[in-house]
């Protein structure tokens, strides 16, 4: 195994020292030709420009060395020969570039006489050898880092190597020391430990866990943590922000999904055991489509093709091919930024300059998605003018189905009412032909017909849905939303501006022909083509997935990703930090079977993951951002962690999954009347579950999610914002939840103990995992023993001392 | 009275710890002022000015100027003819506007029919046409538009604004942003990135209800306080000061043991403001102490509201003394298709309250301090891709700024004779936040914020104002 590992990295090596050498000259291009000629040249000689001028094109390299009517613009290694060279220093008054514009200055001259003169190196592919001569793919796309493969990189020599012993500390540390700077010291153990806990369960440490921990006991603590439900909950909850997980349509229209929840639950169970992440992005994309050994996993798999139904739809829309092409839209939407962070969907109206993907590729997979059958489960109601059924589940035991079942007297009402509807639209219409054959004008009442239809339409919707959930005799039944192939398949014409009204060619359905890969181009004429689509994106040779998916674990562990723009890696995204760490995870991760876990743990035993948070002025001066990694960040926990982390610390968290959800069980599909519920808690939430199992409702969210920058449920989210408003400290002195934390926390420390010093000491330990210091401890002290009101009972003050400590930075920042 | 003395010394203390701080010392102006504890205080700009609070009405989407605001006699002449110029207008042809135009006020400036409420305004109306930014997509544009940056997380307009002169109302944040779109840079977009937080954008507003409910309980918003937890049933003011003063004590305690840490600084700040607000808020948000006039006249009760509430809510935010507040349009002006009805429909939904918002002020005699600004991230192509819808433009489109010391009734800087490029007196949208500066008092050039040793302001390192707008 030794001997393997080390002929590899000598293979490494030597490839990245060659391709190391590729990359430097075209960085000389990059950092200066390339501007100079799409700043001067591009506007008459490009495709872009629908210009070729004298013939010349100088977009791509053989349109540059063959030249335009007056023969090569460049001859590699020959700048005397090079045209452009001349013209641009106005050698020959009849040649002078750009025309009309004083000339360019010497400093530009002297660059392109250099890289000429070098042999002229030029990464941009011609025209002719692109995938999809017929499509307007941009000039160049490949140039762009994120779209070539990953290059295994062998991690660089450092000379500290008892600080950089692991791979990923190499190329971190040698990045440090170029810059000149220096990592962090190891932080305090406890601050590791609470920052480990945090960062894997969501959770703070068990009370006394902190007294126990030394830094040898680190790998034993993080396989603990790793094994433990808190990873499932926390690392699934990232999943949930990226799939725009949530429980009600949101827009225009927004109706409760109560189905929702079981996709939740399966993105738990999915990160609780570690399921490889290139088979769980096939299960979201085509579960449906997948073997299964069994009931219990043929369930699993049709819940997992939730992540295509839940985004939210344009429920009112009244034309059901622009519905269709909408929630089409969407699904390329949802899983291309989700899972690729490139925005495919932005070629519904038009090719893009710089993105490899053309209109053509969208509505090749606008295909696949109009083949399939999106069952979201809603009605049709006033609200709602869109409805779908949705999808039974095998019938499993001990099974939990939180849907309201229907007494026989309530079905059989269900049924008389439909049966009535059914009647009476029967009468009308029969009374409509009589009048017709009469010949009678009806004009005069077509308003009162139209009235009665749509009564008729929206009276029927709530019933119909009311009965496809439930069987013969009324009880409940397992349902799921979720993706089904359709009964037709279909290609999608590509539309003029993306308006369906203009539609132009047939695109044949497939896979975008994008990155030369076995798994692109048409799929069989019987499918959708959902199974191509997820073979595709996790097709090892894929230059972006695995990528992405490293990235996104990078930022949740270290604050920011190595890509800042975790959802964007095309070319308007950030450019990554250490590319070559990049790659080497994005490798790293496939060979290691996908396994979220095992690159979690790799990261978080790292230097670079255990240094101090501290801030140091030079190091600040020289890398205010931290890009560079010379500290640990110090983060501001996550809404959820928050609270959480209070429930935990008040000793009232109940760790079991909430079975279901509160939507469930909502007899209503309307979320906009929510609050006239008188049921549902104001804040939308009373339950002492973890967070993951609150209600996600678009623009309805639960009070503390929605103050502490919970990701906006509606889009792809890979990386919230953090904001610090006076709204955050007006939820923690006054909402019901923090003071009904503080109440419950002062309990606790009651129950313990008698003694106000051991009640301040514990409570200092259970909040912060430390005990309080001289000063923090007199501050304690003082406050319970002179309340402003002589008549407040100790039992308050404890209270408001417990609801202070919630209340303060230390709670929740980590360090 | 012990507190007061200990609060004044934690005070001292904070003052002293200059990083973080250091904004405080920003340009000597923090040093005139006697209270500058807190990032609120009031302070003067760089020289006397006329406008003390913007009103920034955005209008998301990108509107048509060339419907709306910029008037091109060649465009109605040569439209159907082929367009010979603009990005991605091969086969696309000239649209003449889909309304017509007509002239308002005693200048007879030109706008689009579609806008009479506000053209009763006309004399007072800055029409700016030769606005450009760098990138004809929304959301990049948006957060330019905002931030003067799209690649960088930089501090948005209204907290440059706050960080440079303070509040008006140390009770209330400096910078309310009501009812702001989640997508487009979200929270960036009223963001203070590494300015302190305090002069972050603090989001206003209760949930919509669905149309139908809506029509039939006769309001727009669920039941409810339109901000939740400004009051503590379980303490009293003194009680909740002194618990209060725990917090900012065990806060101070973190600074004590590390310096470098903004963030503490402004989660103590945020809970300062946060319990001066406890005694302001109700009062402002209270739109039942308006007249029915006043209701009346931006239209409010009558069916979809929200956005005249708003207009309304920000009129008594401004006299409060907030600095800056922003409204996002209820509508969204991404007019690619169905131009002609969709327009309409957007301008309705806006004429009635941007009019009465500006008379509204100006009885009050708060226009003359108040700059009103009503635009989008950019705007749209003279030419039609489809058939009656047009394309992002964003080398020319046009603004409007009323009030708070420009001049009315003109029209600023020109497009080409089609309204496709920006041609006479260009204005970038650097140009733009260094005129709304400008017009504040603040110097775009001075207004820096040192941030990992370089020196970070609004424009960059451009911006020029452009002085023929100044009354």
């Amino acid at each position: 195994m030794k001997t393997t590992t080390s002929h590899l990295s000598l293979v490494l090596v030597s490839l990245s020292f060659a391709w190391a050498a590729e990359r430097e000259s075209f960085d000389f291009f990059e950092t200066k030709i390339r501007p100079v000629l799409i700043e001067h040249c591009y506007e008459c000689h490009s495709v872009e420009s629908g210009k070729a001028k004298g013939g010349l094109r100088v977009d791509d390299r053989e349109a540059l060395r063959e030249g335009g009517d007056l023969g090569p613009a460049v001859a590699p290694g020959k700048p005397e020969e090079s045209l452009l060279l001349s013209a641009i220093r106005h050698e020959d008054p009849d040649l002078e570039m750009p025309p009309r514009k004083p000339r360019l200055p010497d400093a530009i001259s002297a660059d392109l006489e250099t890289w000429i003169a070098s042999g002229a190196p030029d990464p941009r592919e011609p025209a002719a050898d692109q995938t999809v001569p017929s499509s307007g793919r941009a000039a160049g796309w490949q140039d762009h880092w994120s779209y070539r493969p990953p290059v295994p990189v062998a991690p660089p020599k450092v000379d500290d190597e008892a600080w950089a012993g692991t791979a990923v500390d190499r190329f971190v540390y040698a990045r440090l020391q170029s810059a000149g700077l220096t990592p962090s010291p190891e932080a305090e153990p406890t601050t590791l430990l609470r920052r480990l806990s945090f960062a894997l369960t969501g959770l703070p440490p068990a009370p006394g866990a902190a007294a126990d921990f030394t830094p040898d006991k680190l790998e034993a603590v993080v396989d603990e943590m790793l094994a433990s439900e808190g990873f499932g909950v926390r690392w699934g909850r990232h999943w949930l922000d990226v799939a725009r997980y949530a429980e009600s349509n949101g827009k225009e229209a927004n109706i409760s999904y109560p189905h929702a929840w079981r996709y939740r639950d399966y993105v738990i169970e999915a990160f609780a055991a570690d399921l490889p992440y290139d088979r769980f992005l096939r299960e979201q994309i085509a579960g449906d489509l997948m073997e299964a050994s069994d009931e219990s996993e043929r369930a699993r798999l049709l819940i997992a093709t939730g992540f295509l139904a839940l985004g939210p739809k344009g429920l009112s829309e009244t034309n059901p091919v622009q519905f269709a092409a909408d929630v089409a839209d969407e699904q390329i939407d949802a899983f291309s930024r989700g899972m690729l962070a490139s925005s495919i969907a932005c070629a519904r109206c038009h090719d893009h300059k710089s993105d490899p993907f053309t209109m053509t590729d969208y509505y090749a997979l606008a295909g696949v998605f109009k083949s399939t059958e999106t069952r979201f489960g809603t009605w049709i109601d006033s609200e709602s003018n869109q409805g779908s059924k949705l999808i039974p589940l095998p019938s499993l035991p001990g099974q939990l189905i939180p849907n309201p079942s229907l007494t026989k007297k309530e079905l059989a009402e269900v049924k008389a009412k439909l049966a009535a509807l059914d009647a009476e639209e029967a009468e009308r219409k029969k009374a409509a032909e009589i009048a017709m054959a009469e010949g009678r004008d009806r004009q005069e009442d077509f308003n009162e017909m139209l009235r009665n239809a749509l009564r008729i339409y929206w009276s029927r919707g709530p019933l119909v849905g009311k009965l496809d959930t439930v069987d013969e005799e009324g009880r409940a039944l397992p349902l799921c939303m979720g993706a089904l192939e359709a009964e037709a398949m279909v290609h999608s014409p590509r539309y003029e501006r993306g308006e369906i009204n203009h539609p132009a060619e047939t695109v044949p359905r497939g896979v975008p022909s994008v990155f030369s890969l076995e798994s692109e181009g048409e799929v069989p004429a019987d499918t959708s083509g959902r199974l191509e689509l997820a073979r595709w994106i996790t097709d090892p040779q894929h230059p972006l997935t695995a990528r992405v998916m490293v990235n996104r674990i990078w930022s949740h562990l270290f604050g920011e990703g190595l890509v800042t723009t975790v959802d964007n890696f095309g070319p308007t995204g950030a450019a990554p930090s250490h590319p070559e760490l990049l790659d080497y995870l994005a490798i790293r991760f496939q060979e290691n079977g996908w396994s979220v876990k095992q690159l979690v743990r790799e990261l978080v035993l790292t230097r670079t993951y255990c240094q101090a948070s501290t801030w140091r002025e030079d190091s600040f001066a020289k890398d205010p951002d931290n890009r560079l990694l010379w500290r640990h960040p110090k983060d501001r926990l996550d809404a959820e962690v928050i609270r959480d982390a209070m429930l935990a610390v008040s000793g009232e968290l109940d760790l079991s999954p909430r079975p279901g959800s509160l939507v469930a069980g909502l007899t209503s599909q309307s979320i906009g009347i929510l609050p006239l519920n008188k049921d549902v808690p104001h804040d939308l939430d009373g339950s002492l579950h973890r967070s993951v199992y609150l209600p996600v409702l678009r623009d309805h969210m639960p009070d503390i999610l929605r103050h502490f920058d919970f990701a906006e449920p509606s889009l792809v989210v890979g990386r919230r914002d953090t904001t610090n408003v006076p709204s955050q400290a007006l939820y923690l002195m006054n909402s019901d939840f923090v003071r009904a934390r503080a109440e419950g926390f002062a309990r606790r420390l009651a129950n313990e103990s008698s003694d106000p010093e051991t009640r301040i000491r514990r409570a200092f330990e259970l909040c912060f995992s430390r005990p309080p210091d001289a000063v923090e401890a007199e501050l304690a002290r003082n406050y319970l023993e002179t309340p402003e009101n002589p008549d407040t009972t100790a039992t308050e003050m404890l209270t408001r001392l417990c609801h202070a400590l919630l209340a303060s930075a230390d709670f929740r920042i980590v360090d | 009275m012990k507190n007061e003395t200990s609060f004044d010394s934690r005070r001292q203390f904070l003052r002293s710890s200059s990083l973080g701080l250091q904004w405080l010392a920003f340009s000597a102006l923090a040093a005139k002022t006697s209270s500058a504890a807190t990032g609120l205080a009031p302070r003067t700009g760089h020289f006397p000015a006329k406008a003390k609070h913007v009103i920034f009405l955005t209008m998301r989407g990108g509107p048509s100027h060339v419907d709306l605001l910029d008037y091109k006699p060649a465009l109605v002449k040569n439209s159907g003819k082929e367009a010979v110029i603009g990005r991605d207008s091969s086969g696309a042809k000239l649209l003449r506007p889909a309304h017509p135009f007509a002239r308002f006020g005693n200048s007879g400036l030109q706008l689009s029919s579609l806008l009479p409420r506000i053209g009763e305004h006309a004399d007072d109306l800055c029409v700016i046409n030769s606005m450009h930014t760098d990138v004809p997509n929304h959301s990049p544009a948006f957060l330019q538009m905002h931030t003067g940056s799209f690649q960088f997380v930089r501090p948005s307009l209204g907290a440059w604004t706050v960080y440079g002169l303070g509040s008006g109302n140390e009770n209330l944040p400096g910078f309310i942003t009501l009812n702001p779109p989640a997508g487009d840079g979200g929270a960036q977009n009223y963001g203070s990135a590494f300015l302190p937080s305090i002069c972050q954008g603090t989001r206003l507003g209760g949930s919509q209800l669905p149309a139908l409910y809506a029509a039939f309980l006769k309001k727009q918003e669920a039941p409810g306080p339109p901000m939740k937890n400004i009051s503590n049933p379980h303490l009293s003011t003194g009680e909740q000061r002194r618990q209060l003063d725990l917090i900012r004590s065990l806060n101070e305690g973190r600074l004590r043991r590390e310096p470098g840490q903004p963030e503490v600084e402004g989660m103590i700040e945020s809970f300062e403001l946060g319990f001066r607000m406890q005694s302001e808020v109700p009062g402002v948000l209270d739109l039942g102490a308006e007249s029915v006039e006043t209701l009346e006249l931006y239209g409010i009760g009558k069916g979809a509201d929200s956005f005249a509430r708003q207009c309304l809510l920000s009129r008594r935010l401004i006299e409060a003394g907030v600095r800056f507040v922003e409204i996002a349009s209820p509508e969204h002006w991404d007019h690619h298709a169905l131009l002609s009805t969709n327009l309409q429909k957007s301008c309705e939904s806006v004429d009635q309250p941007v009019g009465a918002l500006l008379a509204d002020l100006k009885q009050r005699g708060l226009l003359e301090e108040t700059l009103v600004i009503w635009g989008g991230e950019f705007g749209r192509t003279p030419y039609a891709p489809g058939l009656d819808g047009r394309d992002h433009n964003h080398k020319g489109f046009s603004l409007w700024m009323a009030g708070g010391g420009v001049k009315g009734g003109i029209n600023y800087g020109a497009t080409d004779e089609i309204g496709y490029e920006a041609v006479e007196d260009p204005m970038h949208i650097h140009d733009w936040h260094a005129t709304i500066l400008h017009l504040l008092g603040l110097d775009h050039r001075k207004l820096t914020y040192n941030y990992g040793g370089r020196d970070f302001r609004l424009t960059e390192t451009s911006g020029k104002v452009a002085t023929g707008i100044l009354a």
